[in-house]
């Protein structure tokens, strides 16, 4: 218990940890406000640049480049209609009305003080369900894993995108981006058409430059010429009864936040529109109409996807398993450390994940200063001209590439990747699930060919297992229910159903 | 360059025939590894990955029938659309200043290719305000010098 407590309060004891805790934060909230930049996009380049640093300063930072983007991205909702992030589409909906009505100040404190609130429902939800989650995970056997990473892949497909065979297609080919390379254990090459240089893999973290932060550079050419309009801010802190007075609606939100945040696939943009539904649905006396400036519009989004953050740790902590594209990258910067993500996390290194607890609440902490101050200043950033930002980050992207390995070739790779992106993004094609298949795809190679062995190659014996053991057929029954429901079968039984 | 879904893009259709032939080419190189030797083998998880693209991709194209052909006449319309959607000028011509100057990094320097990049870049998509993308790129040269030389020490090109 003693240790679990040192883990949990390391980043808030070492100045260092809370330095760059603070730094992440802080920076994260512009990368999140600036429109064009990603935390997605920042926290993959910021890989490249701190696998040499000790995990838990490259952690502490990525959690507060995480934490404040997903809060950064209402900022600029509220003060210029423009949503930073996807996740703050919703805010947008209410908050920039409130701004036109001269309210930008109190939208901005009061969007701060529950997103605040949300992080730490998602933080708590985060330190008491993982630790039960990861001791059910060790007693799954490789089928069942390769089942969840069906599961997984399979709910990122019909989730995160308009059509699910395009969410098939990105996830089945971003497994074969993974599974380039040599085979681990025949050492036979795959998909490497007999070049040497293909051998060794293609670094995800190229991949996820080139998806990320090129391609979405140059998607980001299409809307250069957009102009703000500013608001005036004053009065941000807002006071303790309009808190306590949305109190119940914001725990309601954070809640949802944090179960769809968890779900593979789903993040805060997702979260919050949920949430957002759900406000309107259950709130009988809004403070306005909603999308005319209602407070409770402002409250259940900016919780949702804050909590949303606490939510999609949870599957990866314990399951080795993203709930989103952000939690995608960091799993990647805990492999590239040399730790397994998945149940043996909490069993071979429980202080990381006491130290990620820890770390998020800390995070939540700093958002709560910042989001509460330097408002002029952040005014000033946010207006950089696209035209500026975007030769910048193509720079940033090379930066971050080279420095993986050191080798052009990878730079020419995700400048491929980068155009590949574009061209995907404008056919309706989502990145996440792309960057979910490169890392999940050899991991369900592995736990397929385990699963196999253990039962002697048999290919009715795999099947019969999927349905005899008691775990294997809920997985099965679900990964089947899923796919049913993205069918017409679905259709047809609710049309045969509402005529009775 | 919103996705309309009852409607297809230009060249979407082109894209997705084009998805169907890499997954093909995909397929091709899945069974190059092991064949269908064992189901257990190095190739057989690529081949499954393999004919997954197949099956979606044919879905995708499959779909296009409950969509709305584009407002075009014939396959140079269609081109001629393509092009001027998404591929404006901004993009044409930043395309070419990025790939150029991938190139121009080993022989030119690190430094000397990025400020080149990052001025023309930005002189070409403010359209013009010289002195201003001169200030710029030379204040982010140094910015870049401090952060990853001084600050994370890391190798640059």
């Amino acid at each position: 218990m003693s240790d679990t407590f040192s883990y949990l309060l390391m980043a808030w004891l070492d100045p260092q940890l809370l330095a760059l805790t603070a730094l992440g934060t802080l920076a994260g909230i512009y990368v999140g406000a600036i429109p064009g930049l990603s935390v997605t996009m920042a926290v993959s380049i910021l890989i490249s640049f701190t696998f040499s640093w000790d995990i838990n300063n490259a952690l502490a930072l990525m959690v507060g480049i995480y934490v404040g983007g997903v809060y950064g991205g209402s900022r600029t909702a509220i003060l210029l209609n423009i949503p930073g992030s996807p996740a703050a589409l919703t805010t947008a909906f209410d908050g920039y009305p409130l701004a036109q009505r001269g309210e930008a100040g109190r939208a901005i404190g009061l969007s701060t003080v529950m997103s605040v609130i949300g992080g730490f429902v998602g933080v708590a939800i985060l330190a008491a369900t993982a630790p039960m989650l990861s001791d059910l995970a060790l007693r799954f056997a490789p089928r069942d894993y390769f089942l969840i990473a069906v599961l997984g892949l399979l709910l990122v497909s019909t989730l995160s995108g308009k059509s699910l065979a395009r969410g098939i297609f990105a996830v089945a080919l971003g497994g074969v981006i993974g599974l380039v390379g040599m085979d681990p254990v025949t050492a036979q090459g795959r998909f490497t058409m007999g070049s040497m240089n293909l051998l060794g893999g293609i670094h995800y973290v190229v991949v996820m430059i080139g998806l990320f932060g090129v391609a979405e550079a140059f998607y980001q050419l299409h809307h250069l010429n957009t102009i703000p309009v500013k608001q005036k801010v004053d009065k941000i802190v807002p006071s303790f009864n309009m808190v306590t007075k949305y109190l119940p609606l914001s725990l309601r939100t954070s809640v949802i936040g944090v179960i769809v945040g968890a779900l593979p696939g789903t993040g805060g943009d997702i979260a919050s529109l949920f949430a957002y539904d759900h406000a309107k649905r259950t709130v009988k006396n809004p403070s306005r109409p909603f999308g005319e400036g209602a407070y409770e519009g402002l409250v259940a989004p900016e919780t949702a996807n804050n909590a949303a953050v606490g939510g999609a740790y949870v599957p990866m902590l314990t399951l080795g398993m993203p709930g989103d594209a952000v939690t995608a990258v960091i799993i990647g910067a805990l492999v590239i450390h040399g730790l397994n993500p998945g149940p043996m996390l909490m069993v071979e290194t429980p202080h990381i994940f006491w130290f990620t607890v820890g770390n998020l609440a800390l995070a939540n902490i700093f958002l709560l200063v910042f989001g509460l101050t330097g408002i002029k200043l952040f005014s000033k950033i946010v207006e950089l001209p696209k035209a500026v930002l975007i030769p910048l980050i193509l720079v940033l992207c090379v930066v971050g590439t080279y420095s993986i390995n050191s080798n052009m070739t990878e730079v020419y790779w995700m400048l491929g990747f980068g155009i590949l992106g574009y061209f995907l993004k404008v056919f309706g094609f989502q990145m996440g699930p792309i960057i979910l298949g490169v890392i999940l795809g050899p991991l369900l190679d592995e736990t397929y060919r385990q699963a196999m062995s253990s039962v002697g190659d048999n290919l009715g014996e795999f099947l019969l297992a999927l349905v005899a053991n008691p775990l294997s057929l809920v997985l099965t029954s679900v990964i089947t229910l899923v796919l049913l429901g993205n069918t017409p079968a679905k259709r047809l039984l609710m049309e045969r159903l509402s005529r009775r | 360059m919103d996705n309309k879904p009852d409607k297809l893009q230009v060249g979407e259709r082109v894209f997705d025939w084009l998805l169907l032939l890499f997954s093909g080419a995909v397929f091709y190189h899945a069974y190059q590894i092991t064949g269908f030797s064992s189901i257990n083998s190095a190739g057989a998880f690529p081949i499954g990955l393999s004919l997954i693209l197949i099956a979606s991709s044919i879905t995708i194209l499959a779909g296009h029938r409950r969509k709305q052909k584009p407002d075009t006449q014939g396959a140079l319309d269609e081109l001629k659309a393509f092009l001027h959607q998404h591929f404006p000028l901004n993009v044409l011509v930043f395309s070419a200043l990025a790939v150029a100057y991938l190139i121009a990094i080993e022989p030119a320097s690190f430094f000397l290719s990025t400020f080149v990049f990052l001025v023309l870049a930005m002189l070409f998509l403010r359209r013009g305000k010289a002195i201003g993308s001169l200030l710029t790129a030379a204040g982010a040269i140094a910015v870049i010098y401090v952060l990853f030389t001084v600050v994370f020490r890391v190798y640059l090109p």
